[in-house]
């Protein structure tokens, strides 16, 4: 089957012979890259599962805006009028959800009652999805409560609540959204905003429709806000999300550098094995130097025992790798699929590239010792 | 017409501050299909000459003419070019490659030129030296003659002017060295290759054509057709 391939590159062949003359040694020697490429692969593959995970939590974070009162200048509230800035400086394919909160007394059905934080929202349907019952458009009366409060007072749709002794019925229950969001409203109640006396907003979400949108949103509502005097602050999600992007980064390289370090192990142990073949095999050197053999065809055979090596550690690890990527995805991120996500399959690329690169160095040096030998010197024994 | 000529070769080599001479001015000449013997004692500059017959060492003093070109002082790479298209070698230990089959040893020395015929050629002269039915069978599983013709293929694989041989019969028994020296004395006569052995084996000189007989990096004396 080989033979063709023989036949063209004759190195080949004799590496492969050569190689095979001292097995144990050449698997152990190959083992190394096995390892190193695992350890690189699967490194940063896991990092990339990791990443993936977190940011699947965070969701679409990157487009959200929050706009609150400077309570550093003395603004308590945001006004009527702030809030008509902020649209027109969000523009109009934003949506903006400004939001009341105080503190009421809340009693459930079931007779208990605490001070709970009410929120007030003037337009629910824009920003959140029911996950029971149906989010009135406009919302006027009833209540909306999230996921983990309808769980923790057995709350469905139609069931009531008292707020302020005013009983109340629940209209839906919201969805939640992903778990690092302000806006995520799993242990909140919501009241129609217009059914609250005091008048400031305590906060405004914009949503915007991309990151880039938002950004933008962003710059625009600072700008038109704070333009006289310092009167809102506005946070941007997106980049707290960039700023986790970053560090997860750093740790996967970080990750893949260690590991890195066991490929460099490797090809140590590959010098040294092709080192121990250069002085045992010095005469046969010697004689194919003597019937010819120039000192690039005795570079060439050597180099290309080291990259044999290289190439076997570096398939069976790759191979390895790919198990052992679907493993970690199975286990963290429960989608075995993601394995095959184009930056996974760099890693595999890019650690069975670095284990035939360190190979090869590795066997530079032994190559040149051994083409480097004279052959009247290697003959004498 | 000479296949070498090597006119007043003289070598030196520097150990640990002293100079030693190991050839001291020798005259050589060699003409095709001719079969000659260099004996002498060890020590005597035999495989310092042989060295430099065969382009693996360069003589501190003289000239070297292969086939009437001045080969004294080319480097490396032109002299191992040379030997490859012009010279073959044979040594005492065989020196084959332990993995590779006999028709591949054969090979290996142009195993990495473009050449469609090559093997087609190993095998016709492993056949020549009665190797044909040996082919494949890997250098551990040949005796000590069988391997020398093996190596005696090997070295005829290029068509060489010349081949030289390192004590051929030095690691066989009697009978089988007598095998290998007409081998050598056949190639010698049928294809017009100039062969020189160097050697202690007094039965060689039953072979060749001429015996030079070195001493301290002298020939003191040539024996004619013995």
């Amino acid at each position: 089957m080989l033979d063709p391939l023989y036949r063209r590159f004759p190195a080949i062949l004799m590496a492969k012979r050569n190689l095979t003359r001292t097995k144990s040694r050449s698997v152990l020697a190959s083992l190394g890259i096995v390892i190193g490429v695992i350890a690189i692969a699967s490194l940063g593959m896991f990092g990339v599962a990791l990443e993936y995970s977190i940011s699947s939590q965070l969701g679409d974070l990157g487009n959200q805006v929050t706009v609150s009162p400077d309570q550093e200048a003395g603004v308590q509230k945001l006004t009527e009028r702030d809030i008509q800035k902020i649209r027109r400086a969000a523009g109009p394919t934003a949506s903006v959800s400004p939001v009341k909160q105080t503190v009421e007394r809340v009693t459930y059905d079931r007779g208990r009652s605490r001070n709970e934080l009410i929120y007030g929202i003037d337009d629910p349907a824009s920003v959140y999805n029911a996950s029971e019952g149906r989010i009135p458009d406009p919302f006027q009366s009833g209540v909306l409560v999230g996921e983990d409060v309808a769980e923790d007072e057995e709350l469905q749709p139609g069931n009531t609540i008292t707020v302020n002794g005013t009983s109340m019925r629940v209209r839906a229950v919201l969805g939640s959204t992903s778990s690092y969001s302000q806006l995520n409203p799993e242990n909140r109640i919501y009241l129609p905003v217009t059914s609250f006396e005091q008048r400031g907003y305590q906060q405004v979400y914009v949503t915007a429709e991309s990151g880039a949108a938002a950004n933008e949103s962003a710059m625009a509502i600072r700008e038109r806000l704070n333009g006289r005097e310092q009167r809102v602050v506005v946070q941007e999600l997106g980049s707290l999300v960039d700023q986790i992007n970053e560090t997860f980064q750093v740790v996967n390289t970080v990750l893949v550098g260690i590991a890195a370090i066991s490929l460099f192990v490797a090809g140590i142990s590959i010098l040294n094995v092709m080192l121990m073949s250069t002085v045992e095999r010095r005469e046969e050197i010697g004689v194919l130097r003597a019937v010819g053999y120039q000192k690039l065809d005795v570079l060439k055979v050597m180099l290309m025992e080291a990259t044999l090596l290289g190439v076997f550690g570096g398939v069976v690890g790759v191979f390895v790798s790919a198990f052992v990527g679907l493993a970690i995805n199975h286990y963290t991120v429960e989608d075995v699929t993601a394995t095959f996500r184009l930056i996974n399959l760099w890693y595999l690329l890019i650690a069975f590239a670095f284990a035939i690169v360190v190979s090869i160095l590795s066997g530079l040096y032994p190559a040149w010792k051994a083409a480097n030998e004279e052959p009247v010197d290697a003959l004498r024994g | 017409m000479t296949v070498i000529d090597a006119r007043d070769l003289i070598k030196r080599y520097r150990t640990g501050g002293r100079t030693l001479e190991a050839l001291k001015g020798v005259d050589f000449a060699l003409e095709p299909g001719e079969f000659v013997s260099v004996m002498g004692p060890s020590g005597s500059g035999k495989t310092t000459l042989l060295n430099i017959l065969g382009l693996l060492a360069t003589p501190t003093e003289g000239q070297l003419l292969l086939e009437d070109r001045d080969v004294t002082d080319l480097n490396d790479r032109k002299r191992t070019l040379l030997r490859k298209r012009a010279i073959g070698f044979v040594f005492q230990h065989f020196y084959l490659l332990p993995t590779l089959s006999a028709v591949e040893n054969v090979e290996v020395p142009r195993l990495f030129d473009r050449d469609r015929g090559r093997e087609a050629r190993a095998r016709d002269l492993l056949t020549r030296v009665g190797l044909g039915d040996r082919l494949e069978h890997r250098p551990d599983q040949l005796s000590g003659g069988q391997k020398q013709r093996v190596a005696i293929a090997r070295s005829l694989i290029n068509d060489p002017k010349i081949v030289l041989a390192d004590e051929p019969t030095g690691s066989l028994d009697q009978e089988t060295g007598r095998q290998i020296l007409d081998e050598f004395r056949r190639i010698a006569d049928e294809q017009g290759v100039g062969i020189i052995a160097v050697t202690h084996d007094e039965l060689v000189n039953e072979y060749v054509d001429r015996t030079f007989h070195l001493v301290d990096g002298e020939f003191r004396w040539v024996t004619l057709d013995a």
